[in-house]
C-alpha cells in the first residue's frame, strides 16, 4: 500500500503542483471576495472535490499506464485503496492549504473561525465524498474521456436550465426543480441546527458514501480489461 | 519435469474474437517462442498470465501456483515487457525505474545500471524521449534487475536494430543456463525463434495449432512440393495449407515419415520446414476455413 502511495505521489506530483497554483490565485480571489463561511466551504469543497480526483484518477488513464501498475506485484483492489488514498490525503490538503490562506491573507473577508467549525468541516467532507464516490468508479468504468463528457453534460445541463429559466420561467421546467433540489439540499445542510444527531447523521453519510465508492470501484478495477 | 507456467482450457472471449482452450506448458529453464500470425492471440495470452485481462475460462499456474490466488508472489518473481511499454512519460529513466523498484525485494539496483550502461540507455533522458527500441531496452532492464525467473515478452525484438536483437537473443539463451530462469516470448520474426527457443507453441484464429519441442517441430513437419495428384485422394488428410502455383502444389505435412513412405519413388520433393513457412501455410489454411466459414 506505502508503495503505491509512493507511486501515486510520484505519478502525480506535478500535476497537483499545477492544480495547487490554479487553486492559490481561485481561493485568494474567493477569500478576498466571499464573507460567509458557508458558502466559502460550498464553493472551495466543490473545486476541491472535482479537481483533484480528477487530476489523480484521471491522470492513469490518460498516460495509459493501468497495464504497467496491474502488472506489478500488487492486488488490483490495492490499486484502487491506494488511489483512494492518495486522492483523499491531496484534498484533505488541498483544505487545509484553503484555511492557512484564510489565516495568513491579509485581505481576508472570511471568519477563520467560522470556517473551522464542526459543522463545516463535516459539511465539506460530506460534499467532497459525494463527488469523489461519482468521479472515482465513473473514470474507472468510462475513462478520462467519460468523465469528461459527464463534467461537461452537467455544465450544458446548467447552461439549458439557465435558458430553459429564462423561456419558461420557474413553473413546470424540471431542470430548474432540480437545481433548485441540489440547491435545496445544500442550504438544509448547512443551515440545519448543529445537534448531535446532525452529526452523527453527517459522520455516517460519510462513512457510507466512502464505503460504497471503494466497493463498486474495487468491482469495477477487478473487472477492467487492460 | 517442474514447470514455470502451465495452462489449462485458457479461454477469453471478445467481441469477434475468441481465444480458445489453450493448454501448454513451459517447463522450468527453457524458452518458449510463440508464434503465430497477426490477431492469433499471441498478446493475449500475455495479457492473460499477467492478469491485465480476465479469463473467461480456465487456469493459469505460474511456477506451480494459480495466477489468481497467489497473484502477488507469482508476479514478484515475473518480469514482463509488454508491446506497448507503459511507463510514464515525463519521468527520467532513473526515476521510472525508482518508481518500480520497490515492488520487487529482490532488484537490484547496481544490476539496473549495469544494464542500462550495458544498453546505452542514458539514465537522465525522459521516457517519452526514447524511441521505441529504447522502451524496450527499459522494460527488459526493469525485467532483468529483480532477477525474474520467468521472462514474459511481447514482441520485444521489434523495433530493436539487428545489433541489439542478436545481443538481446543471446542474452535470452544466457539466462535460462542456471536452470531456474524460463522464457516465454511471442514474435512474429519466426528466425529469432530458430536461434534460441527450446518449445514453440504456434497460434492461429485464437486456437493452439501445436506445442511442442522446437526439434520435434522441425523434425516432423516437412514442406512437400509435386504435382496435383500426390495430394489427392488417400494422401489428402495428410497434408496441410496447400498452395496452387503454375508448376505444382506446395504443402505442409505434420508427418514426414509418413509423407515420405507414401510418396516414395512418385517424384515428390520433400524438405524440412522452416517456422516461416509453417507460420505461412498455416496462417493461409486458418485464414481459408474461416471465409469458408464465412461463406
Amino acid at each position: 500500500m506505502l508503495k503505491l502511495l509512493r507511486l501515486e505521489y510520484l505519478f502525480n506530483l506535478r500535476q497537483l503542483l499545477i492544480i495547487w497554483a490554479i487553486f492559490s490565485f481561485y481561493f485568494a480571489w474567493a477569500i478576498y471576495r466571499l464573507d460567509s463561511p458557508g458558502v466559502f466551504i460550498v464553493t472551495t469543497s466543490l473545486m476541491v472535490g472535482l479537481g483533484i480526483p480528477f487530476a489523480i484518477v484521471g491522470r492513469e488513464d490518460k498516460f495509459k499506464t493501468a497495464a504497467l501498475v496491474c502488472s506489478l506485484p500488487v492486488r488490483r483492489s490495492t490499486v484502487v485503496l491506494s488511489k483512494f488514498a492518495a486522492t483523499w490525503a491531496a484534498m484533505l490538503l488541498g483544505m487545509g492549504y484553503t484555511v492557512f490562506l484564510i489565516g495568513v491573507l491579509p485581505f481576508s473577508k472570511v471568519p477563520l473561525g467560522g470556517v473551522l467549525s464542526l459543522k463545516n468541516l463535516l459539511v465539506s467532507l460530506f460534499l467532497m465524498s459525494l463527488l469523489f464516490a461519482v468521479i472515482l468508479p465513473f473514470t474507472i468504468r468510462f475513462g478520462i474521456t467519460g468523465i469528461i463528457i459527464l463534467l461537461v453534460g452537467i455544465q450544458l445541463l446548467g447552461i439549458l436550465a439557465l435558458f430553459l429559466a429564462q423561456m419558461l420561467g420557474g413553473a413546470g421546467n424540471p431542470l430548474r426543480t432540480f437545481f433548485m433540489a441540489v440547491e435545496g439540499g445544500i442550504r438544509s445542510l448547512l443551515h440545519h441546527p448543529a445537534t448531535p444527531g446532525y452529526f452523527l447523521a453527517l459522520a455516517g453519510g460519510i462513512v457510507a458514501v466512502n464505503l460504497l465508492a471503494i466497493f463498486v470501484s474495487r468491482a469495477l478495477y477487478a473487472r477492467r480489461e487492460l | 519435469m517442474e514447470c514455470a507456467l502451465e495452462t489449462n482450457g485458457l479461454r477469453k472471449e471478445y467481441p469477434g474474437f475468441t481465444l480458445r482452450d489453450v493448454s501448454f506448458a513451459l517447463p522450468c529453464g527453457h524458452i518458449m517462442g510463440l508464434i503465430g500470425p497477426n490477431g492469433a492471440g499471441k498478446t493475449t495470452i500475455i495479457k492473460l498470465l499477467l492478469n491485465v485481462v480476465r479469463r473467461t475460462a480456465g487456469e493459469v499456474r505460474l511456477f506451480g501456483l494459480d495466477s489468481l490466488a497467489h497473484e502477488e508472489e507469482v508476479k514478484s518473481r515475473t518480469g514482463f515487457v509488454l508491446d506497448e511499454t507503459p511507463f510514464y512519460g515525463y519521468l527520467r529513466v532513473a526515476g521510472a525505474a525508482a518508481v518500480i523498484a520497490p515492488f520487487y525485494r529482490t532488484w537490484d539496483q547496481s544490476w539496473f545500471e549495469a544494464l542500462c550502461r550495458e544498453f546505452e540507455l542514458p539514465l537522465k533522458k525522459r521516457v517519452n524521449a526514447l524511441s521505441r527500441g529504447m522502451k524496450m531496452k527499459l522494460a527488459l532492464a526493469v525485467a532483468l534487475a529483480h532477477g525474474a525467473e520467468l521472462i514474459l515478452l511481447d514482441e520485444p525484438t521489434s523495433g530493436l536494430d539487428p545489433v541489439f536483437r542478436r545481443e538481446l537473443l543471446e542474452r535470452l539463451s544466457g539466462l535460462i543456463q542456471d536452470g531456474r530462469t524460463s522464457v516465454l516470448f511471442s514474435t512474429h520474426i519466426t528466425s529469432d525463434l530458430e536461434r534460441v527457443a527450446d518449445y514453440l507453441t504456434l497460434l492461429r484464429e485464437g486456437e493452439i495449432v501445436f506445442s511442442a519441442p522446437r526439434e520435434e517441430v522441425l523434425e516432423k513437419w516437412a514442406v512437400v512440393k509435386g504435382g496435383p495428384e500426390l495430394f489427392e485422394g488417400g494422401n489428402a488428410g495428410l497434408f496441410r495449407g496447400l498452395v496452387r502455383g503454375p508448376y505444382g502444389v506446395t504443402a505442409l505435412t505434420p508427418d514426414m515419415e509418413e509423407a515420405r513412405r507414401r510418396l516414395a519413388g512418385r517424384g515428390a520433393v520433400i524438405e524440412r520446414v522452416r517456422l516461416d513457412e509453417l507460420v505461412f501455410f498455416l496462417g493461409r489454411e486458418g485464414r481459408r476455413e474461416k471465409e469458408a466459414g464465412r461463406e
